[in-house]
């Protein structure tokens, strides 16, 4: 019984090979947990070294069957979750802290076995624990579900992430699959899109997190409804995210491009989350937006819609999914290449994602109350740019994640208070 | 087609999607609170395109309209009717 990899799988192997290449560090993410209360490290470390040894998965690493099928090989050695301790005074801020979960966050993974490593920070009467994630093994989702199984929350499993069959049936479904994303793709990334240059080269991460509290995320709730109608909260922010970028991009008088933004969707509902935790699930929408409609804020948003009304009725997520099971053939190093050529060099604009429902359903994490979670993700370089939005207990926070070097102390500080007058 | 049958389909389908039992998907309820965002909205508008032959998003229904299953079985009802 292997857990065969799938196309999905492939491709977020390929982004943490070009990752790795660019930066020595792999594709990576981080989810903190603010928590209300002193966390015992030692009670922690407890609980980390019971599910080290419960789940031996979790220190795999990818191999290639004997049918030529990429799978998630066990591996036979006992591992270890690592956590390291922080302590910060209380008289520090949330940069300190910041500081410090974007500096573990930019540095490699100690071997190809380790997947997951915590860091506990004490500040003041609060502790935050931050758990660094290697998206080959999880995606944001099932990381928020991995932090309420390491709680010791109810109805959380492993056990549907152990098994995987091969996928090696039903050929016709993925070529007509592959015929209808070739189709799509080539529509879309027609001329190189636009993007901020020049990228750098092996640096980290940063991150700025904005919180938006009760009120104000219950004021842009209200005006997704009014301005982009019932139940288009994500298409709002995503156009209110390009809006916000693409003044900085007129500002570089960057040639006009169309903009080419990917967003990432899991569409399952959360209790199949909580059963799958592990590897990838997610499929993609890609939207591309002309220059001319970036300048005003109703042409984004009925294009974003109207995209993704026409993406959903030819089935693109799900095409997406089983196309990309042809692609596990290919080594990494060719799907990189083959990627790099379609998008000619610049693979996107920026990235975006919005995690609405989350995983994380309780309000304690051992007894303590949970505040908040927020997650840090690396945006794969290029384009090193992304903004991603998230939910817990009716609260919005937005993260905007950049490559350090790739935009001036202005312009981080600019597009901050862009999403903070969202509300 | 009766609106009750409407309601049905439109209830089989958002079943389907939510992966939730049809009989937990009370027509009264409000779409947001049976869990439907964004993806899953417009996944149950192409379903309305494709079986009802008629486009909600450009038909000029109103916020209402939309709000729960029956809200919305009655509008397809009035424009297909």
């Amino acid at each position: 019984m292997k857990r065969y990899l799938t196309g999905i799988d492939w491709i977020i192997h390929a982004l943490d090979y070009s990752s790795r290449k660019k930066t020595g560090i792999g594709n990576t993410s981080q989810v903190v947990l603010e928590l209300d209360g002193f966390l015992s490290e030692e009670v922690l470390n407890e609980r980390l070294k019971i599910i080290a040894c419960e789940f031996p998965i979790i220190f795999g690493y990818p191999s290639r069957a004997i049918n030529l099928c990429p799978y998630w090989k066990n591996s036979h050695k006992q591992g270890e979750l690592r956590l390291k301790l922080h302590r910060l005074s209380s008289g520090s801020d949330f940069n300190d802290l910041m500081r410090i979960f974007s500096e573990e966050l930019n540095k490699p993974f100690s071997n190809q076995r380790e997947h997951l490593l915590f860091n506990l920070i004490y500040q003041g009467k609060r502790s935050f624990l931050g758990m660094i994630f290697d998206h080959r093994l999880m995606e944001a989702r099932g990381a928020e579900a991995f932090l309420g199984l390491l709680g010791g929350g109810r109805g959380l499993s492993l056990g549907g992430s152990l098994y995987e069959p091969s996928h090696l049936n039903n050929w016709l479904d993925k070529f007509r699959a592959g015929r209808e994303v070739n189709r799509v793709f080539l529509n879309l990334t027609e001329g190189r899109p636009r993007a901020l240059e020049p990228v750098p080269d092996g640096v980290g991460s940063e991150f700025k997190i904005i919180n938006f509290n009760q009120e104000r995320s219950s004021n842009i709730t209200q005006d997704a409804l009014s301005q982009a109608g019932y139940l288009m909260f994500m298409p709002y922010i995503l156009s209110k995210s390009i809006m916000i970028l693409h003044q900085i991009f007129e500002e570089r008088k960057i040639l006009p491009q169309d903009y080419l933004i990917p967003v990432s969707i899991d569409t399952r509902p959360n209790d199949l989350v909580r059963k799958e935790i592990l590897f990838n699930h997610l499929s993609f929408f890609l939207f591309r937006i002309t220059v001319q409609e970036a300048d005003s804020f109703q042409l984004i948003l009925s294009s974003v819609k109207e995209q993704m009304y026409n993406q959903i009725k030819v089935r693109l997520p799900q095409a997406i999914k089983e196309a990309s099971f042809l692609m596990r053939i290919a080594p990494l190093p060719l799907i990189n290449s083959i990627l790099k050529i379609m998008s000619k060099g610049n693979t996107a604009s920026f990235s975006f994602a919005f995690v609405g429902e989350g995983a994380y359903v309780s309000n304690s994490f051992m007894q303590i109350p949970v505040k908040n979670i927020f997650h840090l993700p690396r945006v794969p370089l290029p384009p090193g740019l992304g903004i991603f939005f998230n939910q817990y207990q009716g609260n919005l926070n937005a993260v905007f994640s950049y490559a350090h070097g790739l935009l001036s102390e202005d312009e981080i500080a600019r597009v901050s208070l862009g999403i903070n007058s969202l509300a | 087609m009766k609106l009750k049958d409407i309601e049905g389909k439109l209830g089989r389908q958002l079943s389907i999607i939510l992966s939730i039992p049809v009989v937990d998907l009370k027509p009264e309820i409000p779409l947001h609170e049976l869990g439907v965002d964004s993806l899953s909205f417009v996944e149950l508008l192409v379903f309305i395109e494709k079986e009802f032959k008629i486009k909600l998003m450009e038909s000029g229904i109103t916020r209402e309209d939309f709000r729960t299953l029956h809200s919305l079985a009655r509008c397809i009802n009035k424009i297909t009717g």
